[in-house]
């Protein structure tokens, strides 16, 4: 097998698919990158047996083949190679030599026939969806993503597909964040699946800002057509949790913040909570909303913040971490909290359909 | 101000529904029952949340061991547990004057509980899945499961492994190899694994024991059907081998096991492994072996103290339909101390003599005569002074003779107080006998060695650690 390639393309080749190769995998051939030349392309694949994303490069074939060779490693050298054509020769036994300019690496890889094929999936639902639009909503909903293991129905997005709207949720049993995107499609492809955190922290990697994304659902598996670029992932098995229930009806208090000017007052104030006193309380009042915070024997703070506020007076208080994500998430000027009573969830909401369910924390 | 994520909240106080320990409420019993507690816990959640969650829950199942709630569907166990579940307990403390355990079942399940039951009889109270016949793993007792075995201190970390390792297999501890005395629960805690992972995901199962692996593996090479042997056991999701002690001393056994193991492992199926010990005392075992058996989680798995083995026999003899006064639980608690099986065997005994006596609860006496074998075996594994003596001696580095010798020197004198202390400890022996024992001593000295040793144990963290060690060590 041989070709040749330029430097920058083989490097961004590389970087895509990098990503997904696990550090501390058992199998050996898992460290590696499929190499498969041909037709002018260059084909790079990588796996953890979860995840795997293909990518192709433009590169003179002289001849054609496929091997493995260590992703890390051969990023490494790519990397710091001179700005030229880089010629990749690899022998029968696995043996690749690189020479690009003054440079010659050898390397040895492990033969094409170990690495384990992508899935391939016939008769799958697919779905046309735009890249900027799923990138957004990625980005609303994926720090709300459970992480704790035992609960593994959580440790993904749920990607409801029904009546022409993908509702896409995030939860962890304490908040819960969900965005709705209107997408075509035959009432035959009605479909609710998970989406596992690996695949969605690649997918937002690969998503760019224009174009569209070809999503296809199979039995367990799910893929993403990026561009010349394929991420496949496995599916997390199990019923996710009826999630409509959550969302509260409604509100009492419908407040209006200036959503850049709320997360840094509330962040400002949480530098004053503690692991131990892990909450920030608001104080309603009059036209004012009063952010604190404190932990005994450290210290306290406290920030005014000028609202239009006509309602009763009372007082919430939330895990500052879980409120500040949905705000560096967002983008617009604006965010709506809606809230009931201190014992009662908020949601945050936006002219958009996306909404946050956030749980409060006990004011003792 | 004081912020906390647990209420600390002051609520009414309804009047108490005290729970007869082996009664079994009825429908009307359970509605007032949950009355009284959504009564405690509307006290402490606004409308909107009481509406929202607690309204539609009925409360289909109450024991002594647990509360069972039904619910419309899985989103209120996710939210209740992660959310409302500090509130429920303090409830159910209010109401029942003590702690259960709390399960949910969702509407339409199998587990619905029959109207006005005399009897119940044993049926898994609800798993919080749909109960479709289970696929039956061979060779696993379909009464080992998951509901069936009663958690202490003893096994509550082997339990949480195993039950993480049935929700997720091969994501949370691979390999997981628990260890433990005879008759504690090793084999039981596996089938459980098995039947939850055969029941919830169609994966495969296999079960079998080291020396069923060793005889299979003989035969294999003998009429050369060696392909098939290990098709059977490298296909499989999810493998449980009992009793691994069994491959001490069997080289070619190992290494066939060896490369199971590594073919499972590496194709992310679930190990999950047993032994009489733990890796590392397993000599005779190839070291490969024993890294890769400690490469996950290695848990112990401990006799019972006397309140689990009190709930043990409690929950066997409600499985048997069998009514025994608190004090016949009590006194085969307090009698067989060492090994469950020798424990629920008895239970059985004196089960048996009060159906064929027609209801008759035996006395003490009679008991005695019943189970007179078998209180012959666990008082031959009495702990003796001299065991005692030797532990010590050996963990300190002393002498035996030291243990009874008039040297003062605290390097020999504090090990021969913690001897003395644990002899009190452990068992029966008067204090002037333990005197004699430990080279003609005083009782008083003996009495004096026992506080000494208590209030070092009570101030010092390695005083602490060692005589707890020393004792789990000899009453193993």
């Amino acid at each position: 097998m041989k070709f040749s390639v330029s430097k920058e393309k083989l490097l961004a080749g590389l970087q895509t698919v990098q990503n997904v190769v696990s550090t501390r995998t058992t199998l050996p051939i898992l460290s590696n990158v499929l190499l498969h030349a041909s037709d002018g392309q260059l084909r790079l694949t990588t796996t953890d047996l979860d995840v795997g994303v293909s990518g192709g490069i433009e590169a003179q074939i002289e001849k054609p083949g496929a091997t493995t060779l260590p992703a890390r490693r051969l990023a490494n050298i790519v990397r710091e190679l001179p700005a030229a054509e880089v010629q990749i020769d690899i022998d029968s036994k696995n043996v690749a030599s690189i020479r690009c300019g003054q440079s010659f690496f050898k390397i040895l890889g492990l033969p094409e026939e170990e690495f384990p094929p992508l899935p391939k999936f016939e008769g799958a639902k697919t779905f046309t969806l735009n890249q900027q639009a799923l990138r957004d909503a990625l980005k609303k909903t994926s720090y709300s993503i459970s992480t704790d293991e035992t609960r593994y129905v959580l440790n993904g997005i749920l990607f409801s597909f029904k009546e022409n709207k993908l509702t896409m949720v995030a939860t962890d049993g304490r908040r819960l964040a969900l965005v709705d995107l209107e997408v075509e499609f035959p009432r035959s492809q009605e479909v609710e699946i998970i989406v596992p955190t690996k695949c969605v922290t690649e997918l937002g990697r690969l998503l760019g800002e224009e174009g569209d994304v070809k999503m296809s659902v199979g039995e367990n598996q799910v893929a993403f057509e990026i561009g010349g670029t394929l991420l496949v992932s496995k599916l997390i098995e199990g019923n996710y949790p009826n999630y409509r229930q959550v969302i509260p009806g409604e509100a009492k208090e419908r407040i209006t913040l200036e959503r850049e000017v709320f997360l840094n007052a509330v962040h400002r104030v949480s530098l004053l909570s503690s692991e131990k006193s892990n909450s920030v309380k608001l104080v309603f009042s009059k036209n004012n909303i009063e952010i604190a915070a404190n932990t005994p024997d450290v210290g306290e703070a406290r920030e005014s913040l000028a609202v239009a506020y006509k309602g009763r007076e009372f007082s919430i208080a939330f895990n500052p971490e879980f409120l500040q994500a949905p705000l560096r998430a967002l983008s617009n000027d604006e965010v709506y909290l809606d809230l009931i009573d201190e014992m009662s969830p908020g949601v945050i909401k936006i002219q958009s359909p996306f909404l946050y369910v956030l749980m409060p924390m006990r004011i003792s | 101000m004081m912020l906390s994520p647990v209420s600390s909240r002051f609520f009414p106080h309804p009047k108490p529904l005290l729970t007869p320990v082996d009664k079994t409420l009825n429908n009307a019993d359970l509605k007032t029952t949950w009355m009284a507690i959504t009564t405690a816990l509307r006290a402490d959640v606004s409308v909107d949340t009481y509406d929202r969650w607690f309204k539609d829950i009925d409360l289909v199942e109450l024991d002594s061991q647990q509360l069972t709630l039904r619910v419309p569907n899985n989103i209120y166990q996710l939210w209740i547990e992660t959310n409302y579940i500090s509130l429920l307990r303090a409830a159910v403390m209010l109401v029942l004057q003590e702690t259960r355990a709390i399960r949910f079942v969702f509407a339409g399940t199998a587990a619905e509980p029959p109207p006005a039951p005399a009897l119940q009889p044993a049926r898994k109270a609800g798993a919080a899945t749909d109960e479709p016949p289970e696929p039956r793993v061979t060779g696993m007792n379909p009464r080992n499961t998951f509901d069936a075995f009663v958690v202490g201190t003893n096994n509550q970390l082997a339990h949480a492994a195993c039950k993480a390792v049935s929700d997720a297999p091969a994501k949370t501890y691979n390999p997981l190899f628990l260890y433990g005395g005879v008759g504690l629960g090793k084999t039981h805690l596996m089938n459980a694994i098995g039947h939850a992972i055969a029941g919830k995901k169609k994966a495969k199962v296999v079960y079998l024991s080291s020396e069923s692996f060793t005889n299979e593996f003989i035969d294999a090479i003998q009429n050369n059907t060696l392909i098939k042997f290990r098709k059977r056991y490298r296909n499989a999701d999810v493998l449980l081998i009992d009793d691994v002690q069994f491959f001490v001393g069997k080289v070619q056994t190992q290494e066939e096991f060896f490369h199971t193991f590594n073919a499972l492992f590496d194709g992310h199926k679930q190990l999950v492994l047993s032994s009489d010990r733990p890796p590392s005392e397993m000599a005779g075992l190839e070291t490969r072996l024993v890294s890769r058996f400690e490469w996950g989680l290695t848990v112990e798995l401990l006799a019972p103290d006397v309140e689990t083995r009190v709930a043990i026999l409690r929950k066997k003899a409600q499985g048997m339909e069998v009514k025994l006064p608190n004090e016949v639980l009590e006194f085969l608690a307090e009698r067989i101390r060492s090994n469950v099986r020798r424990l629920e065997g008895a239970l059985m005994r004196v089960a048996s003599y009060v159906s064929l006596h027609e209801g008759r609860i035996p006395t003490q006496e009679k008991m005695e005569h019943l189970l007179k074998d078998i209180l012959h075996e666990e008082a031959r594994r009495a702990i003796t002074i001299d065991q005692i003596q030797r532990r010590v001696a050996e963990h300190f580095d002393v002498r035996l003779a030291d243990m009874t010798s008039k040297r003062r020197p605290a390097n020999i004198a504090f090990p021969r107080q913690i001897a003395m202390y644990l002899a009190r400890e452990l068992t029966k022996i008067s204090l002037s006998e333990i005197g004699d024992a430990f080279g003609g001593r005083d009782h008083g000295t003996v009495l004096h060695a026992h506080r000494l040793v208590k209030e070092r144990v009570l101030k010092d963290e390695k005083t602490r650690n060692v005589v707890s060690f020393l004792d789990t060590q000899l009453t193993r």
